[in-house]
């Protein structure tokens, strides 16, 4: 009795196993299912559009091929998950690369489909310049560009008329003018933070005075030795002392930020353009009082900061239709008319050649500031490996308090690159 | 004696042995051998021996994290467990609304880690948070300060906020003490003890061995503690609040699985020696007692 218990046990288990099997290979096809697992969703204002794109894409190609886009609205775990699925060979068929010098170790092995044939024709000319070339390892594109960050300062007009100033500012003297204006009139200058995973602000004001500091080539120079990084690191310190941002900045998130700008208690912020939707939506006294500008110069003036933010990547395989299914729905998300309507729904700066009229007045200024400036620099953390981007929220934190020196700053981050 | 059943038993177990084989032994295997590699996750391991550990220990913040480990591990085992011995003790007299209580203290642990860290990065928050305003409010302005942000308080802070988590461990010795027969109470009540006399003499010594295992997975816990942390400061400022989970998290997030899996070793390592030691005091120590 208890044998044939334990046989039917086993065949109890086992049967479903068979079916499910059985099931999975009854719904193979013809038409080739390509899965995107991405954070462009829910709330992301790229979602209704990249949607639309998608849903297009798969009624012109119906019965042939299919994208399915599966929601992973966050993007640390997005990353997380990409990493661990990566590490066991398992690429999704589609997915959004942030392009890094950490991402860009996924080109080693044939894990990644290569596209430089590809782009050799139109489809590589349609790209903005030097964005192929950030996806490019030894000689090998395996990732489509797709949305560039640029990341100036955002200036609160209206603060600064309070605090009696009328120009935003061009020099560094005219700078901490401003921020002494500020706080008398009862507001904060500028907006930092030590925390999350980059310390983003403050990350991208440092980026900012690197580039006014050292030009156009500022990250050739020797982070550990030039002494342009320790005079950023000074001018950086000085925005944390005597008032001249908020009291919970040391430690602050992305959330803490963002929310002095919000909340029109803070002069001076910076981010990117995928913000302006924000802004506009849950502070639009803010968003009418906002005016975009370059940082302010020092031995150079006019510099930007600007990368590849993103690019579109897929697993390799040996199946030529798979490959060309893959291929051809890279080609739709990038042609010019896509990428405008992208850019127009969403504030986003694509990497991709598009006439695009923007109705959107900081995003206009955002287009206008790119035009003009004197040159674009990538920012520290385009430019360096994750962990080296996370010792500078760690260093920063302690130069802020006073526990060491900018020299002691720059040699804090130089010890882990 | 043999069972004679002995084949239906290993074909029961053999279900939980395979999984406990390929998702805790494998992977634990694993961990130590990619230990002694250099390996971004993609490219081939390259054998290194034990470069990643000797750089590890000559990291400042690798040993800033260790220690902050073994802080969480004592605070939680001898300041969590007794917090939460003294509410059991308490609870188990059945004072007025003493179920109340037991649910409110209970309540914490149904409620998402995520959400109390929140709450209580809102709480220590420099700029309006409820702790600076109340400080303020009762005259004490020269005390408040950046919680999370100030690398003298941050980590009390973030141990501090987990501490008042008692309501787990509670029920657990609420249970064993209210297993102890009443007329022990009562007989010690007549020979002319008193509460404490009572609880010293009779409640602690019967709820000994609960105890020590509440200690121990308390300061396991804490040998592994990773969440609040990472919500909350995510490891800084300056590191001064990072443990080796967030300094494991990070190494794999910058692909350098090697290093990252140098540190999950030592913390297993480590955290095994430590909670082995711990039982075998306390073990030695409760034998004693008991005679």
């Amino acid at each position: 009795m208890k044998k044939l218990l334990t046989v039917c046990l086993i065949i109890a288990l086992a049967v479903p196993a068979l079916v499910f099997a059985q099931g999975s290979g009854e719904a193979k096809s013809q038409e080739i299912v390509l899965k995107w697992p991405s954070f462009w969703v829910g709330a992301d204002t790229k979602a209704a559009p990249i949607t639309e794109l998608v849903n297009q894409f798969n009624e012109a190609h119906a019965g042939s091929i299919k994208v399915e886009i599966e929601e992973n609205p966050d993007t640390d775990g997005y990353r997380d998950k990409l990493n661990a699925q990566i590490a066991a060979g398992i690429v999704p068929d589609i997915f959004i690369l942030n392009v890094d010098p950490t991402t860009l170790q996924f080109f080693e092995g044939d894990l990644l489909m290569d596209f430089t044939e590809d782009l050799k024709g139109d489809w590589g000319n349609g790209f903005l310049d030097g964005t192929l070339n950030a996806v490019t390892v030894d000689k090998q594109t395996k990732a489509i560009p797709y949305e560039m960050a640029y990341t100036p300062i955002w200036y609160n007009t209206a603060i600064l008329k309070a605090a009696g100033v009328d120009k935003i500012p061009e020099t560094m003297d005219e700078f901490w003018a401003m921020c002494d204006a500020v706080k008398a009139a009862g507001y904060i200058p500028t907006v930092q933070m030590t925390g999350g995973t980059n310390a983003w602000t403050s990350m991208i004001w440092y980026s900012h005075l690197c580039a006014a500091l050292g030009g156009p080539d500022v990250w050739q120079k020797d982070f550990a030795t030039d002494p342009v990084f320790v005079q950023a690191a000074e001018l950086l310190n000085r925005m944390y002392q005597d008032g001249n941002t908020s009291k919970d900045a040391i430690g602050a998130g992305p959330g803490d930020a963002g929310g002095h700008y919000l909340a029109g208690e803070a002069a001076a912020f910076s981010n990117g353009p995928w913000y302006i939707a924000r802004v506009k939506n849950e502070a639009p006294a803010v968003y009418d009082a906002t005016e975009i500008a370059t940082a302010p110069g020092i031995n150079y003036s006019g510099a930007q900061t600007g990368y590849l933010l993103s690019a579109l990547a897929a697993a390799n395989t040996t199946d030529p239709a798979r490959r060309a299914a893959v291929v051809e729905f890279m080609k739709w998300m990038t042609t010019g008319e896509n990428a405008k309507t992208v850019s127009e729904a969403a504030g986003s700066i694509l990497a991709v050649k598009a006439d695009i009229t923007s109705t959107d007045k900081i995003q206009t200024q955002f287009f206008q500031e790119v035009a003009d400036a004197s040159f674009v620099v990538e920012t520290f953390s385009a430019k360096f490996p994750v962990d080296v981007v996370a010792e500078f929220g760690q260093a920063l934190a302690k130069m802020a308090q006073g526990k060491a020196t900018p020299e002691q700053f720059v040699a804090q981050i130089a010890s882990v690159m | 004696m043999r069972n004679k059943n002995w084949k239906q038993i290993c074909l029961f177990l053999l279900p939980a042995l395979l999984l406990y084989a390929v998702f805790f032994i494998y992977p634990l295997f694993y961990v130590f051998i990619t230990s002694f590699t250099q390996w971004n996750g993609i490219g081939s391991m390259k054998f290194i021996g034990f470069k990643n550990f000797t750089d590890l220990f000559a990291n400042e913040t690798f040993r800033i994290s260790l220690k902050n480990n073994f802080i969480w591990s004592f605070a939680l085992g001898f300041i969590q467990i007794p917090l939460a011995t003294i509410m059991a003790l308490v609870l188990a007299r059945k004072p007025k609304g003493w179920k109340v209580y037991r649910t409110v203290f209970f309540l914490p642990n149904v409620i998402s880690q995520v959400a109390l860290a929140m709450m209580w990065t809102a709480i220590y928050n420099a700029d309006g948070g409820i702790l600076n305003s109340l400080l303020a409010a009762v005259g004490l302005e020269s005390l408040t300060r950046n919680w999370l942000g100030d690398m003298g308080t941050a980590l009390g802070a973030v141990i501090v906020q987990q501490l008042f988590y008692i309501g787990y461990f509670m029920v657990v010795i609420l249970a064993s003490r209210m297993g102890i027969p009443e007329s022990y109470y009562e007989a010690a009540e007549i020979d002319g003890a008193n509460v404490w006399q009572q609880e010293i003499h009779i409640s602690l010594p019967n709820i000994l061995p609960i105890l020590i295992t509440s200690v121990t997975l308390a300061m396991a816990y804490g040998m592994r503690h990773f969440e609040s942390t990472f919500l909350m400061t995510n490891g800084g400022p300056a590191h001064a609040t990072s443990v080796l989970g967030i300094m494991l998290y990070q190494n794999l997030g910058a692909l350098k699985y090697g290093v990252g899996n140098a540190i999950g070793a030592t913390l297993i390592v480590l955290g095994g020696v430590l909670i082995m030691t711990i039982r075998w005091l306390l073990n030695k120590k409760s034998q004693k007692m008991m005679g």
